[in-house]
């Protein structure tokens, strides 16, 4: 009686230490990621750009670590979602009803992947490209034909606030601050709609069905034997999940001030870098943790991007290369450094 | 209470891989009946148990529950009905996911997962005094996670949940198998425990003859896809592991006969 007792004393011991040491290691995160933009002096941009893409992260979350579902759908959802969020402010829609309608469109994406897995029976794999393939075209519908939709002269999100925001900015800290007063509008922003629906995501993930879809990815068995239909689970899950890339591409079409059909491209390895950087950097626990994990592992990864071509003196023509080589340093570091850690144990002897 | 009239399942039809795994079953279990169920690899136990939990459908003849035609109907739907817990105690819960959660989640049974919060303070008390019931101590972890407690303890947490919102039927797959003899005989106990005081119909397959003998009020043997015998009534009372084994052996040299038969 006592030993277990003990042992639940320890189990709680153990999470309090390490929800500690995740805020502690967040802190310190933070702090060196900031003396590394200073001194490689990268422009703020980076984070605003590195929160636009965030969702996207967390998207890849969902599916990879929670679902357990290989799901390349985010290369299709997210220019479908930028594309109709652009022609939506092109017709005079508010911004923010264009970003609800692009966090359905990237939903209906996710749950065609979603349906030809299950009707199909074809590999989450096979299914995400049978889906993007299709999402190409249906992009190009979406804006009339074109592959190509600017926002020059639109009200966006960042437009709307951008005039009122410079000026404010200029009267409190002075005229320097004038050049970046869009990076700085951007990661307001961005970061309020990044905040509001991590909480919603994690009230939606302690619900019953979050709990579902939750074990879903991890025993699919034990799902249908407690009565609930387990592929009802992954059309919910990676609807929420692609839902969330629509948003991030409608926040970054909004950005960039145009909607592109090739925008997705080579996404689903960005979400992947920042999912591993995250887990690498901050060894998220519990279901909160994973969430912020993700979103800063986005925000490193586009910070470090920056930081190489500043350093380098990169032209843009090379940013697939560099975006590749930084996945790959994500991806490979751990995997290199266990190696090198047994190859120590076994010759140190 | 269940009843399986003339079921048969047939796997790769028509190919040279054919395996008739269910030949022509009929097998009706009371209500709170205890029944054994001992065969051979191969003989068609686990096949017996994946038409009844509906993993797999027959091919010809129909399951009833209470009355109701569940031939065909998907596994999660019956599921309230028919607990199940495998030989793999890693089937029964879910790893990366605390005691409450897995038993948060069976509770779940018999309706649809909504908006509700996932773990509930007023099920709390309810967890604890199942988990008591079993008497290791387990209400006191209900936030440990499954994946850190051992074979048996998995196991008494899959019956746990198998029998939280008391099913008509819980269906045993050698369940005690992996696990170390005393583990095995703690799961046993508990069994035996859970099914008396929810005069719950069990059926059991063990590739123990003492279990065979010990446990429950009828014996069915199966082999090559049937049921070969059952023994039930005064002669289960005098069985002994003994017995089984012989009639075990008379099985297997009379299917010997038949081969040199055919190749003779």
């Amino acid at each position: 009686m006592t030993a277990t007792t003990a042992a639940a004393d320890r189990e709680h011991d153990r999470d309090l230490g390490a929800t500690r040491a995740f805020l502690v290691r967040a802190v310190v995160l933070t702090v060196v990621v900031a003396a590394f933009m200073s001194l490689g002096n990268v422009n703020i941009g980076a984070i605003g750009q590195g929160l636009g893409y965030a969702l996207a992260g967390v998207t890849v979350f969902l599916t990879f670590r929670v679902l357990g579902f290989v799901d390349l759908t985010v290369d299709g959802a997210f220019p479908i979602g930028g594309a109709v969020c652009a022609v939506l402010i092109t017709q005079g829609q508010s911004p923010e009803v264009a970003i609800v309608v692009a966090f359905i469109a990237g939903a209906l994406t996710g749950m065609a992947t979603a349906l030809i897995d299950i009707i199909f029976k074809i590999e989450g794999l096979l299914a995400s490209i049978i889906v993007i393939t299709a999402a190409y075209t249906v992009t190009l519908h979406i804006m009339g034909g074109r592959s190509n939709v600017p926002l020059l002269g639109e009200e966006t999100l960042i437009s709307r606030h951008s005039k009122q925001f410079r000026s404010w900015l200029v009267e409190q800290f002075g005229d320097q601050m004038r050049r970046q007063s869009t990076n700085l509008l951007e990661i307001g922003l961005f970061l309020i709609i990044v905040i509001v629906v991590l909480i919603a995501l994690y009230w939606f993930l302690r619900t019953e069905l979050g709990l579902a879809i939750r074990a879903t990815g991890k025993n699919p068995q034990m799902v249908r034997a407690t009565g609930l239909n387990h592929n009802m689970m992954i059309i919910i899950g990676l609807m929420v999940a692609n839902g969330l890339t629509g948003v991030a591409g409608s926040l970054v079409v909004q950005q960039f001030g145009f909607a592109d059909v090739s925008l997705g491209f080579g996404l689903i390895v960005r979400g992947l870098a920042a999912v591993i950087i995250g887990e690498v950097l901050l060894r998220p626990r519990s279901v909160g943790q994973l969430l912020i994990a993700a979103v800063t592992g986005m925000l490193v990864f586009d910070i470090s991007r920056a930081w190489i071509f500043s350093a380098l003196d990169l032209p843009t023509t090379d940013i697939q290369f560099v975006s590749a080589l930084v996945v790959l340093a994500a991806l490979g570091t751990p995997k290199l450094y266990d190696r090198w850690k047994t190859y120590r144990q076994r010759h140190s002897g | 209470m269940l009843s399986m009239d003339h079921v048969s399942v047939t796997f790769n039809a028509g190919t040279p891989n054919e395996v008739r795994a269910l030949q022509d079953i009929s097998l009706s279990v009371a209500e709170g009946e205890f029944i054994t169920v001992i065969g051979s690899n191969g003989a068609g136990k686990s096949t017996l148990f994946n038409v009844i939990s509906g993993a797999v459908h027959p091919d010809r003849g129909h399951i009833h529950l209470d009355g109701q035609d569940i031939t065909f109907w998907p596994e999660f739907r019956r599921s309230h009905d028919i607990g199940r817990v495998f030989q793999d105690p890693r089937l029964g819960t879910c790893p990366g996911l605390t005691i409450r959660e897995n038993l948060s989640l069976a509770a779940i049974h018999g309706r649809s997962a909504g908006f509700r919060r996932d773990v509930k303070k007023s099920e709390e008390a309810w967890f604890v005094e199942q988990l008591q019931q079993e008497q290791l101590g387990l209400e006191r972890r209900l936030d440990a996670d499954v994946a850190l407690l051992s074979g048996g303890q998995r196991q008494a947490i899959t019956l746990a949940m198998a029998t939280l919102t008391e099913p008509k039927l819980l269906l045993l797959d050698e369940h005690t198998a992996a696990l170390d003899p005393n583990a095995a005989e703690q799961v046993v106990a508990l069994t035996q425990q859970l099914a008396a005081s929810q005069s719950l119909s069990v059926v059991m397959i063990t590739h123990s003859m003492q279990q065979a003998c010990d446990l429950g009020d009828r014996v069915i043997m199966m082999n090559r896809g049937q049921i070969v015998f059952e023994i039930a009534g005064a002669e289960r009372q005098d069985l002994r592991p003994a017995d089984l084994i012989d009639r075990f052996h008379s099985l297997d040299s009379a299917a010997e006969l038949s081969d040199r038969q055919l190749l003779g």
